[in-house]
């Protein structure tokens, strides 16, 4: 029994794996860049948590940018995937735009909140 | 004509004595009220009333049974201290009574209270309220079969000698009394507890209290070194009450005679008597141990003007001059134990005043990291001075928001982050856009 369901989880991975690699190139880049800022925030809190939150602000704005520009690119992923049937009369451009110009005001308020 | 000149005239010379009244400026007394029972106390103790007159005082002696007594007329009083040398009376003449005296002490005035083996209860009414309790039995005396004085009669050894004195230079003045001091009269005792009462002649560890003309039936409820013969009161408005068991330790016999200790060889030419109340009537009287302290200042260090509020972390110099009543001018007050607190609550800061010798305290620390309504205090209570209890109030305040420092050190990580994101957007984007 424990055999098969070792070799039943290694099946799911690499099932995963061989159908991941069928993403379009434009999914897997955002994919990445999500992966980063999230990552970015995980390192922030750790530290906070060591630290102390003295300045406080700092810390909220650093956490906001990593997980706002997360949010961001994850709706651009949403609006740019042609599986998506919901989305199929936006024209990639507009999406992409969106995403810029969110990210423009995202990063104005982190500036000022920084401290 | 002539009685208005003469009216005239009057109000003139009495002008200045009006003014020579106590005053906070002129601490010492002026216008004493003695209380004897007979005039004739008047002559016996003449040596003591004397040595007051020559230092300034100006006495008034009245029977304690006077219709006309009044401390106070139109509510002022005539009188800056009191003198009761009258044991055994039993109700004070005109408007006085116990109340009346209990509350010249509580405006601030001095007393001397002088008790005797026919005290009476209401001597022994004030005494109890001003702290000091007298033997309960009416009758017993302070008798001491080991430290009694020797004299030619055989006595019943009730005139002991005690040099059983406190130790301090503000209440007994700076020489050391030698001879032992002569007393006969009625014992007291002292609660320990009590911090403003205190024992300045205590009796031997031999003696107690008993009726020396009965035998003792039960041991004495008043016994060895807890018997007080001589008390003062230090109130907490500054008022000194002296409390002693005999009026006989002012008369003129005990004040000139020569003194010997039973069981010791040492003859004394003089007893430490006159020099005893002497003192001791100087510090009732405010002439020594009378502190005042003027001109609190506070600033940031390097101004001069006192700011209305304190930041936290800034440095400030706090300065107050103590000076010492010497009998006839403030000199200055030299002591190295002066503390400043920093309160709130508890004492954030306590230091250690330091002084020129002129009588200027001056210390300077920094503000603690607390922010809140703080106190500049200053509580001194030393043994025979007056108590000092100066507070000021001062608020402190946090940081303004550009009062920190431009770029904090602990947020470091957190800049980076914002850009570094700010980056991999950039990148990002870049490669978005033109990869194949």
């Amino acid at each position: 029994m424990a055999k098969s369901t070792s070799s039943d989880a290694q099946m799911l991975v690499r099932s995963l794996h061989t159908a991941y690699a069928a993403t379009p190139t434009n999914l897997k880049i955002i994919d990445l860049y999500v992966v980063y800022a999230i990552v970015t925030a995980v390192i922030q809190v750790v530290y906070m948590g060591i630290v102390g939150s003295f300045p406080f602000n700092s810390f909220l704005s650093g956490v906001l940018s990593c997980v706002g520009t997360a949010v961001l690119a994850v709706c651009l992923r949403i609006q740019v995937n042609k599986e998506n049937k919901e989305f199929k009369d936006l024209p990639p451009e507009r999406a992409y735009a969106d995403f810029v110009l969110c990210n423009l005001v995202l990063h104005l308020v982190v500036m000022n909140f920084l401290g | 004509m002539a009685r208005l000149a003469a009216i005239f005239l009057a109000v003139i010379f009495l002008f200045p004595v009006l003014c020579l009244s106590f005053s906070a400026d002129n601490p010492t007394d002026r216008r004493l009220l003695v209380l004897v029972d007979d005039l004739a106390v008047r002559s016996s103790h003449s040596v003591f009333f004397k040595s007051l007159q020559t230092r300034g005082f100006d006495l008034d002696f009245k029977l304690a049974d006077d219709p006309k007594l009044s401390l106070q007329r139109y509510g002022q009083y005539l009188y800056d201290g009191l003198i009761v040398f009258s044991p055994s009376i039993q109700r004070f003449g005109g408007s006085l009574d116990q109340n009346a005296v209990l509350e010249f002490v509580d405006a601030g005035h001095d007393l001397i209270l002088a008790a005797d083996s026919s005290a009476s209860d209401l001597i022994r009414g004030i005494a109890t309220e001003c702290g000091v309790d007298f033997d309960e039995d009416s009758a017993a005396m302070v008798i001491d079969h080991t430290s009694y004085a020797v004299s030619e009669m055989e006595g019943d050894h009730t005139l002991i000698t005690s040099d059983d004195l406190v130790q301090s230079d503000v209440i007994l003045g700076d020489r050391k009394i030698e001879a032992p001091i002569l007393f006969r009269g009625i014992g007291h005792s002292v609660n320990p507890a009590n911090s403003l009462v205190l024992k300045v002649l205590s009796a031997s560890p031999s003696a107690y209290s008993a009726n020396p003309k009965s035998k003792l039936s039960s041991p004495p409820s008043l016994t060895g070194s807890a018997i007080s013969l001589v008390s003062i009161v230090q109130a907490r408005n500054n008022a000194r009450i002296l409390i002693s068991g005999s009026l006989d330790l002012f008369s003129n016999r005990f004040l000139r005679s020569g003194v010997q200790k039973a069981g010791s060889s040492t003859k004394y030419e003089k007893s430490g008597n006159e020099q005893f109340v002497t003192e001791i009537s100087k510090w009732v009287f405010h002439e020594r141990g009378h502190l005042k302290a003027v001109n609190v200042r506070h600033h940031k260090v390097g101004e001069t003007t006192e700011p209305a509020m304190y930041r936290i972390n800034d440095d400030l110099d706090y300065s107050v001059e103590i000076y010492e009543w010497s009998g006839t001018s403030w000199k200055p007050y030299v002591a190295d134990d002066v503390q400043v607190q920093f309160y709130m609550m508890s004492p954030y800061v306590l230091k250690t005043l330091s002084h020129d010798q002129k009588g200027l305290y001056s210390t300077s620390f920094k503000v603690p990291d607390v922010y809140g309504v703080f106190q500049f205090k200053v509580e001194y209570q030393r043994l025979g001075y007056t108590s000092l209890s100066l507070s000021k109030q001062i608020p402190v305040r946090p940081f303004r928001h550009n009062e920190y420092e431009r770029f904090i050190t602990t947020a470091y990580p957190y800049y980076g982050a914002s850009f570094s994101t700010m980056a991999a957007f950039f990148i990002f984007s870049i490669v978005y856009l033109y990869h194949k």
